[in-house]
Formats: C-alpha cells, sequence, structure tokens
C-alpha cells in the first residue's frame, strides 16, 4: 500500500499546468478534478448515483450510493501564457485525485478521497547570450488533502441527506532557481572568480494546516426529478514553512533562513441542482463561491518577485449536461455511453484572472460489471490584467478510472 | 488491448500537443522578467583592507607517524627526522649469533623512486657525497616466552606510538656513515647505513627470544632522505644481522612496525611552518571591519540577525604581504601554501583544507600563481571562498574569520595556465621552469607534472602576517531586487 501512495505521490508530483500564482499556491483543482465533473464543466455535484464518487464539495452525495465505487483521475494539461507576441507553452500530467465510497445502508456511507487541491509545476531551462539570461527555474508546490467523508440519509426525510468531510492537508513546496553569474558590474581582470559558478537560490518547505484540519458540512435533496445541495466548508489557515537558501552543492553546510508564510483561506459556500429530464439526460449547474480578505505572501523572499499576491473574491459558476449511459448490458454500445458537455465561469483566488472552460466528455463502460473509463477534453482561456500575469490557453485530457462493485452484499440484496 | 489504449491516450495528446503549441525563444525569457525573476545573478565585489589579525598561531602536530609507507631520515633547517622500527629477535638466530667469531649490522634504506628519479630533481641534485653522523639508540626486552614473542607482531601502532613518544632507550651508540650516492635511472637508489659496533655486540650479547626497538637519527645530516615503508613488498627497510664464522651468515629482519618521527627546532611562539609535516598556522581576523564593509556597500545591517543567506559568497581571496628571506627549502621550487577554513557541520566546526581551487589564468601565464611562497613578488593570496561563506552565513552568533594555513607541494610549472597534470600529446612540448630557468622537454606521451611529486620540507616564517594587514577580496551574488 505504502508503495502504491509512494508511485501515486511520485505521479502526482508533475501537476497542472498554469503559470498563473505559481509563487502563492498555484492553480486549484476545483471540485476534485474528477474526469466525469470535468465532462460537464465541473458541474454536477447534485448529481446522485453509484458511479459518481465523492464530491469533495458536497460529501452529502454519497449517501444515496448503493454501491462500493473507486475513481482515480488523470490530467494531461497544457497551457500557453501569451502577451503581445510572445508566448510560452506548459506541459504536465497529474493525477488530481483519488476517491473511494464505501456504503453501509442505513449506516450511511463512508468514502475517503485524496485530492491534489493546489499545485504548480514549472521547470524551464533559458540560455540567451545576448539578453544575458542564464537559468534553470523549477518550481513544485502540491497542497495535497486527504478527505475523509461520512454521510447519511435522515431517518424519515428520506430524500434529505446530510455530509461532513475533514480535510487533513499536506504537501511539499520547492523553487529552484539555478542562475549563472552576470559579471557587467565587475571589473574585467575580476570576472575569472565566477567561472563555472552557478548558484542555486532553494526553497522548500512544508504545507500544513494550522489546526489539525478543516471541514465541510453539506445537505443534499434528492427528488424525482431536481435535486440540490448546499454546502459550508470552514475557513483554514495554511502553514507554508520554508527554508531559504543559497546553494553551491548539496554538499554546502550554510544554515537556512526559515520563515513561514500563513495563507488565510476563507470559507466556501456552494450549492448546485441537477434536474433530470426523460429519465437519462439531465442538467444542471453549480456555484461556489469564497470571500479572500487578504492577500496571499508569495515565496519570493528574493530578487524583484513580488512579495504579495493580491488575492480577489472568487467564485466558480458551472454549467452541464449529461446523458447518462443505459445499464442494460445487452443495449447497444453506443446506448451505454455515458455524454456529457460543459461550461464554466470562474474567478481565480488571484487578483483580475478569470478563466472561461468548456469541456465535453464521455463515459466508456468496460464489461459488464459496472467499470467505466471516464474521458473528457476541456480548453479554455485565463483571461489577466496585471503586468505580472499573461493571459494563457489551455487544453486538457482528463481520464478517469471508475470501479463499481456490490461488496459486502449478497445477490439477493 | 484497452490497458494499451489507456496508455496511449495521454501520449498521443502530449504528442499533438507539442506539435500544435511552441514556445518561441523570448516568450519565456520575457514571462520570468514579467515575474521579477532573475536572469542570471549579479556579481558584485567587495574589497575590505587593512584587516589586522587578532590572533595568529602555529600548531605543530609532533606525534610519531607511521612508517608504513615511506621512512624519512636526516635534517633541515628546522626539523630533524629519525626512526623507528620494532622487530623480533629469534632464539635460533641469537644463538648463532652469539657463537659467531665477529658479527655486523646494517640497513639498507631503498630510497624513492618518485623523488630521486623525478624528472623535475635538479640536474645539480647529484651526486650526494657526505659524511653523516647517525645517532642509533635501542631497547633490548628480556626472555620472550614463545605466546609473547609471537604478540609482538600484534601490538598496536598506536600503543607503540605512544611509548616511542617518551622514548627511553637503554643504550646508544653513535657512527658515522659514508653517504655517496649517484643518480641511477631505472633503478632503486640504497642509502647503507652501517650500525655501530657497540650495538652489534650488545645485541649478540642476548639469547632467547627477544624484541629489539631501534631507532636512527641524523640530526646534523644535510638533507632528508626518503624511502620506501615496512609497508612495501619489495622495497621495504632491510635490517641485516651477519654472523660471521668460517662464512658469512646473514639474517634479514622485516620490522614489525615502523614510526617517523618529527622534531622542530622552532619553538611555538613564533610564526614558522615547516612543509611535508603537519603543521599549520590559524590566523583569526575581527568580524567588526568585514560587516561594517558589507553594511557600507549593501546599506543592509550586518551581522544579519539570523542566518544570512541574502548574498553568497562566489568568491573570497585573502592577501597577506609575504617576506621570503627568512625562509628556506630543499627545491628552489616555489611553494603552494594550502588554505583551510573552519566549517560549521553537524553542531560542530570542522577544519577544512578550500578544496576548489580557482585562478585567473591571465595573471598566472604573467606573474605565476599568487599562493605560492618563495616566488616573485610580495604578497600571497589564499581562497577563503568556503570558510567565508560560513562566515557571514553565521556572524550572528559574534564570531571571528578564522583561516589556517600548510605547506603544500612545490610547484615546478608555476606558470602553467592548466593547473593539471596531463599526458602530452605533441611532439617536443618544451617547458620552461621559471623558478630555476631549467627547461623541460617531453615527448609525446610524457606526463608533464605542474607540481613536484613529493612534498619540501621547508621552513617558513609567517611572522609578516601579524606585523602588516591582509586584504580581503569578495565576489558576491545578491538576491537583493533592484530598488
Amino acid at each position: 500500500m505504502k508503495k502504491f501512495i509512494s508511485a501515486l505521490l511520485c505521479v502526482s508530483s508533475f501537476s497542472f499546468a498554469s503559470m498563473i500564482g505559481v509563487d502563492a499556491l498555484g492553480e486549484e483543482q476545483i471540485a476534485g478534478g474528477s474526469a466525469a465533473m470535468a465532462g460537464r464543466g465541473f458541474a454536477g455535484s447534485a448529481k446522485t448515483g453509484d458511479a459518481e464518487g465523492v464530491s469533495v464539495v458536497n460529501p452529502a452525495r454519497q449517501a444515496f450510493d448503493s454501491k462500493v465505487s473507486f475513481n482515480l483521475n488523470f490530467l494531461l494539461d497544457v497551457s500557453t501564457a501569451d502577451r503581445s507576441n510572445s508566448h510560452f507553452t506548459n506541459t504536465n500530467v497529474s493525477l488530481p485525485s483519488m476517491n473511494l465510497t464505501f456504503p453501509m445502508n442505513d449506516f450511511g456511507t463512508l468514502g475517503f478521497a485524496l485530492w491534489q487541491h493546489y499545485s504548480a509545476a514549472l521547470r524551464e531551462d533559458i540560455e540567451n547570450e545576448e539578453e544575458n539570461w542564464n537559468a534553470e527555474i523549477e518550481y513544485q508546490s502540491s497542497v495535497y488533502e486527504l478527505v475523509p467523508t461520512y454521510a447519511i440519509r435522515l431517518p424519515f426525510f428520506r430524500a434529505i441527506s446530510l455530509g461532513f468531510s475533514a480535510h487533513f492537508v499536506m504537501g511539499s513546496f520547492n523553487r529552484d532557481l539555478t542562475l549563472g553569474p552576470d559579471v557587467s558590474a565587475v571589473a574585467e581582470d575580476d570576472s575569472w572568480a565566477t567561472n563555472d559558478a552557478d548558484v542555486t537560490d532553494h526553497v522548500t518547505g512544508d504545507w500544513k494546516i494550522k489546526n489539525s484540519a478543516y471541514f465541510t458540512f453539506a445537505a443534499q435533496y434528492r427528488g424525482r426529478m431536481a435535486s440540490y445541495f448546499f454546502s459550508f466548508s470552514t475557513p483554514y489557515t495554511l502553514k507554508n514553512e520554508l527554508e531559504y537558501n543559497f546553494r553551491f552543492s548539496e554538499t554546502d553546510t550554510l544554515a537556512p533562513t526559515k520563515h513561514t508564510r500563513n495563507i488565510k483561506i476563507p470559507a466556501m459556500l456552494a450549492t448546485g441542482v441537477n434536474y433530470r429530464i426523460n429519465k437519462r439526460h439531465n442538467v444542471m449547474a453549480d456555484v461556489a463561491w469564497r470571500a479572500w480578505s487578504r492577500d496571499i505572501e508569495n515565496a519570493a523572499g528574493s530578487w524583484n518577485m513580488s512579495g504579495v499576491t493580491k488575492t480577489q473574491n472568487d467564485f466558480n459558476i458551472s454549467v452541464g449536461y449529461q446523458r447518462d449511459g443505459s445499464d442494460i448490458f445487452y443495449d447497444s454500445y453506443w446506448d451505454r455511453i455515458t455524454y456529457r458537455a460543459g461550461a464554466w465561469y470562474k474567478n481565480w483566488y488571484v487578483n483580475d484572472v478569470s478563466e472561461i472552460g468548456g469541456s465535453i466528455g464521455a463515459g466508456f463502460p468496460l464489461g459488464r460489471k459496472g467499470t467505466m473509463l471516464d474521458l473528457a477534453i476541456q480548453g479554455g482561456v485565463r483571461l489577466t490584467d496585471d503586468d505580472r500575469n499573461w493571459s494563457e490557453s489551455f487544453i486538457g485530457i482528463r481520464l478517469g478510472l471508475v470501479g463499481v462493485s456490490n461488496w459486502g452484499k449478497t445477490r439477493g440484496q | 488491448m484497452k490497458k494499451k489504449k489507456f496508455i496511449l491516450f495521454p501520449f498521443l495528446a502530449l504528442f499533438l500537443s507539442s506539435c500544435l503549441f511552441d514556445t518561441d525563444d523570448d516568450g519565456l525569457s520575457s514571462w520570468l522578467s514579467d515575474q521579477g525573476m532573475p536572469s542570471s545573478y549579479k556579481v558584485q565585489t567587495v574589497t575590505v583592507k587593512d584587516l589586522s589579525p587578532v590572533s595568529a598561531e602555529v600548531s605543530r602536530d609532533t606525534l610519531p607517524e607511521t612508517g608504513w609507507y615511506r621512512g624519512m631520515l636526516g635534517a633541515v633547517p628546522g626539523m630533524t627526522f629519525d626512526v623507528a622500527y620494532d622487530f623480533a629477535l629469534d632464539s635460533a638466530f641469537l644463538d648463532t649469533l652469539g657463537s659467531a667469531d665477529s658479527v655486523r649490522s646494517y640497513v639498507h634504506l631503498k630510497l624513492l623512486t618518485s623523488y630521486y628519479g623525478a624528472t623535475a630533481l635538479p640536474s645539480n641534485y647529484f651526486p650526494i657525497e657526505e659524511e653523516m653522523k647517525l645517532k642509533v639508540s635501542w631497547i633490548i626486552s628480556g626472555k620472550l616466552s614463545k605466546k609473547e614473542f609471537n604478540d609482538v607482531g600484534s601490538i598496536s601502532d598506536s600503543v607503540w606510538f605512544e611509548e616511542l613518544e617518551s622514548w627511553k632507550p637503554q643504550k646508544k651508540a653513535d657512527t658515522t656513515i659514508s653517504v655517496s650516492l649517484n643518480s641511477k635511472k631505472d633503478s632503486v637508489l640504497t642509502l647503507t647505513l652501517d650500525l655501530p659496533k657497540a650495538f652489534v655486540e650488545d645485541v649478540s650479547k642476548n639469547a632467547g627470544n627477544r624484541r629489539l626497538q631501534l631507532r636512527l637519527s641524523a640530526p646534523e645530516a644535510s638533507r632528508v632522505f626518503r624511502f620506501y615503508g615496512v609497508g612495501h613488498s619489495q622495497y621495504y627497510p632491510q635490517f641485516f644481522l651477519v654472523a660471521m664464522k668460517s662464512k658469512s651468515y646473514p639474517r634479514l629482519f622485516k620490522a614489525k612496525r615502523a614510526a617517523t618521527l618529527y622534531s622542530s627546532l622552532d619553538d611555538s611562539d613564533g610564526l614558522v611552518l615547516h612543509g611535508g609535516v603537519g603543521d599549520s598556522l590559524v590566523v583569526e581576523f575581527p568580524s567588526k571591519p568585514i560587516m561594517k564593509a558589507l553594511s557600507d556597500f549593501y546599506g543592509d545591517e550586518f551581522p544579519y540577525e539570523g542566518f544570512d543567506v541574502r548574498q553568497a559568497v562566489v568568491m573570497a581571496e585573502m592577501t597577506f604581504f609575504r617576506d621570503d628571506s627568512k625562509g628556506s627549502r630543499e627545491l628552489d621550487y616555489p611553494i603552494m601554501v594550502l588554505a583551510g577554513s573552519f566549517l560549521d557541520s553537524a553542531d560542530t566546526s570542522v577544519q577544512r583544507t578550500e578544496s576548489y581551487y580557482k585562478f585567473n589564468d591571465s595573471l598566472v601565464v604573467k606573474k605565476g600563481h599568487q599562493n605560492l611562497v618563495f616566488h616573485e613578488g610580495d604578497s600571497l593570496t589564499l581562497q577563503v571562498t568556503a570558510g567565508m561563506r560560513d562566515f557571514i552565513n553565521r556572524a550572528h552568533d559574534g564570531r571571528t574569520f578564522k583561516m589556517s594555513m600548510t605547506l603544500g607541494n612545490s610547484i615546478v610549472l608555476d606558470k602553467d595556465p592548466y593547473f593539471t597534470n596531463r599526458i602530452t600529446t605533441k611532439k617536443d612540448t618544451i617547458k620552461t621552469v621559471v623558478a630555476t630557468g631549467d627547461t623541460m622537454k617531453f615527448a609525446t606521451g610524457d606526463t608533464i607534472r605542474v607540481a613536484f611529486p613529493d612534498v619540501d620540507y621547508a621552513r617558513y616564517d609567517f611572522s609578516t602576517i601579524k606585523e602588516k594587514p591582509a586584504t580581503l577580496k569578495l565576489w558576491l551574488a545578491s538576491k537583493r531586487g533592484e530598488d
């Protein structure tokens, strides 16, 4: 199991591709980043069903599950940043989430998710003698959450469920700026001393949460046609304990300067609706909202890098459509496929950054036991209006593997 | 098949995306500029003049050194080298010796070819003709049981070295050795030491198994002889006892262990360093002038209240005034001074040689390496980069800056821009040894050695360090942004 988890963490050390906010928290993977959600524009946290898995926004949903399900998601993301005829591209592969739900009939449903909530990844080498560029830039930051969830349907009002989840935060931050010398300010006779003298501005540290965890409370109503949810996530403070150092080699004995940045993440309110039309057709819409009151301290600590990332109230509005695949094995394969489409508008936590995206997706049944391969293709733009961040266009492919099983149940049940 | 598809998807997408999106040359650098990220680090130099040390102290390591690898015997100005050997003499041969008509004893010392056969050894080094006064002292144990006799071989060096430090011989005798050596290409020179009669007679008086500890000194010799140690399979020092009756019965003894004992004739109060031994000079500079210079340069407070990584020392050089007139050396080559630093490691301070020597090759071609004594000019420049890096990093604890100096090897090609031994691929490479004016010719495939292959037992007086101030030059990389 340990090996499995470390292999997963290794894969996921490659993270999302956006270059916005790399010095703050990086890109946020909304709604758990599952391929199924992404296929319908990140809408549909109110949609119930065994193949839906854990929703980190709406833990109450899983109370309606009747089968054990496992879900593992991959993302391949390509972002291109543009400004006045200049552009560059960053590609990454990551593992945004995995989750397991375990229904226990009248005793409710237990769930467990591993979620890469925020991530920044960048690795570039630049050498340009004319403009005196001689650098290697590397960012690796991942804020993970281990999320155990519990949800139960109310005893008499069976259409209503309550859910609860705790979010245990962990992760690491690493930034290396490896730089060559610029000897323009040094007398010609003295420049020899800098031959082969690359210096790395090294910052490393852990992500923690100030108190042991933060929590999400949710309520869900499942009607014949319409389902709703409402959730509240508590505010919390992320602690990033950093060590700053200059490195010439791995064997240096310099003592680092230590600094802890505390990032106050505001409470989140989320709500959503799913409306079922004609049995298998669903339209859905979700909204999530957070009011940021404080700027985020950047890792920066040097050069001319900005000390803070200014924040704004962030929200995410998404709309989606899903045609559920037939669960009758003898129907045609095309009919058994789940089709999805959606769009979203997102205000980032980074000031003056917004994102418009759209996606299409499909769920392909594999065999008769309920295993499914979800595929989503997403694309869009991130618009910015400041000097530092560039606008970006992005495309991404997500793959999700869903396994549904009848563990713990006899054939008759 | 499904598995294959599953793996293929991301790769296909990656391939497609790499075709669709491309990074233009300036895109990344201009993005990084907008983020305020550096393109390179700016190097700035700071010079701190008139640094006077708060202390300078020589320490000498005069503990016996193992004679396993090499041995030294003789004297140079300021130093003497003795050798001591430990033998086990068996009862059978001592009986033979006791019944002999006459007895003699001698030691063959096989001289190191790396020194005596070195290409760079001056042409006038040979012949060596010398009447060398040899002092011999010894201890013969009482009769040993079989077990005690066998145990002589397993006495540990450290125990024996401790005994040698307070050497109290039973007897002493002097003799004079006529040394006559000439260079012999492709063969090992042998220095034969005939041991005095008093010693031989005293040994032959004994019966039974015995342990013999023998110490040889030549404090008035004109040089130090270097020879192979007891660990060498072929050229170990050979101690002979010869019983002569109707014919000679020579018996060769191999020492169970050996030691070289170095004595300094200079007191420790002065700042005299000896080369080739464990002498070191530690010079301590005050923190204040260095901190003030940094503060004036950056306009920040120094020392920093915590561990300081606001800037990094790319290079640090300490330049001292130098006066070679009070020194002496064996060969006429300049001698490199090795700088050492005190680095913090695992909650302790460790003394390390500054391992990464970088040099200005255009200056070396013109004026030679700057870390040499017995050399042109009147200054000595030592690189203390790692030490200065560590010092500025932790200066908040009020420490001083300490550096150490030891004498290293002689430098033969002191103006050669390649500071490395190498095999020449050119036909007839001619190198001029600036120090001696000799020319050295190398054929294709020869090894050109920058340094002389052995140490010089030199004596150098660094007392000017206390008299004339030093200059520190720093090359610094700073994280500070532009205001």
